[in-house]
């Protein structure tokens, strides 16, 4: 069980990354994210019935959320950055709102009672000993690898210094050369590619409804909220946290109530430590 | 040939002149003091030509090129760099990643290899000498040395012409002298042209060759410092009020 929190944790705190990230430019948040997400794991189920090979599938299906994110950010999104502060926030909600709707009409017209499964579950294998299934391993495995090469190439790089640069004063970065429209761009592409495969790492453990796009939005509200919105490492930690929790939670209580607890902890964030868990923005 | 000119250049905000109709000109290798008093329109000046504020008329020239209306990026990559009146250098970073990022994308060269932007992040660095804070956070730094810091980031990206807004305020004696330095040495070795908005009358007399001033956003005059100094307006209107 703890096996399974940390990696359910690893891909929440994927999500929240993804979110959070968005965010940071100038408190952009994206509620067609979970859409998104849920976009990336059809395009690659699609693909995999068609013929394609799983590792090909899962490109194409990220590539499509990507360039999703790049639609958004040259389309819907001019608006948004022409406006400052609060106009910023609202006007960022209320479109994105109206594209995940838009996404989520298309996805239930067009296939009613899909459910997306990668079918790379069923089978148990045993590593140190402890048992784990195939899809959970892999969705593992896939979530550590991810995680660490985005907080690496945001640490060390100088493309993804330039990133946190944007996110922590615009006009700052700026003055040093950087031209924030090509960040933008940049953080909504790989926003995109990091929802689609929380939703294609969560559908190789359990189906993935065409409808939870919805849920997945909350989760990364959550998530990105207890890491503090805004940082990158708070997201991550975050994440793995609640992955433990909602485990746990649902092995005890239940689902339903599981999402009221993940909302509690969110709630308690705010209330608590309004900057999130490590305090800081990043 | 001059290597800035300016002219008549006008920023309103909100039908309020902030700069009002100015026109002037550096040589290569010129360093311009522009002096006045608060309010009077230096900082938006700056950015004006710097990019990060828009110009509502006049045309603002670099070399034989016409950049006014040009991003901020697109102005530092044909080699205009600037540092502003309050430092804004990233916090969450260290010096030397700081320094690194406008050896980067603040070069006029064309882009760069990872391990050439290094390179020149740490010369520029030293040349401030800030060598031996390479790896400390910015939070470390005090006010003076976060200064030097935003001059080795603009200079990491190997500028023509440097525009430097009121770096001195708040320094104590030795501080300024080594500010003085440094910016001489920048003209002197690095033959960077720089233009630099002052409020420090001591270290403007120390160091201008030419001085402008400007006044409810108009030039008053424009020359030497004895020129400047003998012009009676300029008794009244700027030494008058002036605090240094
Ligand atoms: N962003 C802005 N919006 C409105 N007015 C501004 C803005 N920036 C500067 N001003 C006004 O323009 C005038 C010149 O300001 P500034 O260029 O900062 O002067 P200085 O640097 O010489 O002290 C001031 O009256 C100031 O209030
Ligand atoms: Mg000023």
């Amino acid at each position: 069980m703890l096996l399974d929190g940390t990696a359910l944790g690893l891909q929440f705190g994927l999500l929240g990354v993804g979110l959070t990230l968005v965010y940071g430019l100038g408190g952009i948040l994206n509620l067609a994210y979970g859409q998104m997400a849920v976009m990336g794991a059809m395009v690659v189920t699609l693909t995999m019935r068609a013929g394609l090979p799983a590792g090909w599938a899962v490109a194409v299906g990220l590539l499509t959320v990507g360039a999703l994110g790049l639609l958004l950010d040259a389309t819907i999104m001019r608006p948004v950055y022409r406006q400052q502060g609060e106009h910023r926030v609202l006007l960022s909600l209320l479109l994105t709102l109206g594209v995940g709707i838009v996404i989520d009409g298309l996805l239930m017209w067009r296939y009613p009672i899909g459910s997306l499964g990668l079918d790379i579950g069923g089978a148990a294998v045993e590593i140190f000993g402890v048992r784990m299934r195939t899809g959970t391993l892999l969705a593992s495995v896939i979530s550590v690898t991810t995680g660490g090469l985005m907080l690496a190439f945001l640490r060390m790089s100088t493309l993804g210094k330039a990133i946190r640069s944007v996110i922590q004063d615009e006009e700052g970065s700026r003055l040093v050369g950087i031209n924030p429209a090509a960040v933008r761009r940049l953080i909504f592409i790989l926003s995109g590619i990091l929802a689609g495969l929380v939703a294609v790492t969560r559908s190789m453990t359990s189906p993935v409804g065409v409808n939870a796009g919805i849920d997945f939005t909350i989760l990364a509200l959550i998530v990105a909220v207890v890491g503090g919105l805004g940082s990158i490492s708070g997201a991550f930690v975050a994440g793995i946290l609640l992955g433990m929790v909602s485990t746990v939670s649902a092995f005890y209580i239940g689902q339903y109530i599981t999402t009221i607890v993940l909302l509690a902890a969110a709630a308690a964030t705010i209330l608590l430590r309004p900057t999130g868990l490590l305090g800081r923005n990043t | 040939m001059s290597l800035l000119s300016v002219d008549r250049l006008e920023k309103r905000f909100g039908g309020l002149p902030a700069v009002d109709g100015v026109s002037f000109a550096v040589d290569e290798g010129e360093i311009l003091a522009i002096v006045g008093p608060n309010g009077a329109g230096k900082s938006t000046l700056l950015k004006v030509i710097g990019g990060l504020e828009r110009a509502t008329a006049g045309v603002v020239t670099l070399g034989d090129e016409p950049i006014t209306g040009l991003s901020p990026h697109q102005i530092r990559r044909r080699g205009l760099a600037m540092v502003m009146q309050t430092p804004r250098s990233f916090s969450s970073m260290t010096t030397i990643e700081n320094s690194v990022l406008g050896a980067m994308f603040g070069g006029h060269t064309g882009r760069l290899s990872e391990r050439e932007a290094v390179a020149r992040g740490r010369d520029a660095l030293a040349f401030v000498g800030l060598g031996a804070r390479a790896r400390h956070p910015v939070g470390t730094l005090n006010l003076h040395e976060q200064r030097f810091l935003e001059l080795a980031r603009a200079l990491a990206g190997r500028p023509r012409i440097l525009l430097l807004d009121e770096v001195m305020a708040g320094l104590n004696d030795t501080e300024l002298r080594s500010s003085i330095d440094i910016v001489r040495t920048v003209r002197d070795h690095l033959g960077i042209t720089v233009i630099w908005v002052e409020h420090v009358m001591k270290a403007v007399m120390n160091l201008a060759e030419r001085i402008l001033v400007l006044n409810f956003g108009r030039v008053l005059v424009d020359g030497d410092p004895q020129q400047v100094m003998r012009h009676p307006e300029v008794i009244d209107a700027y030494l008058g009020t002036a605090r240094a």
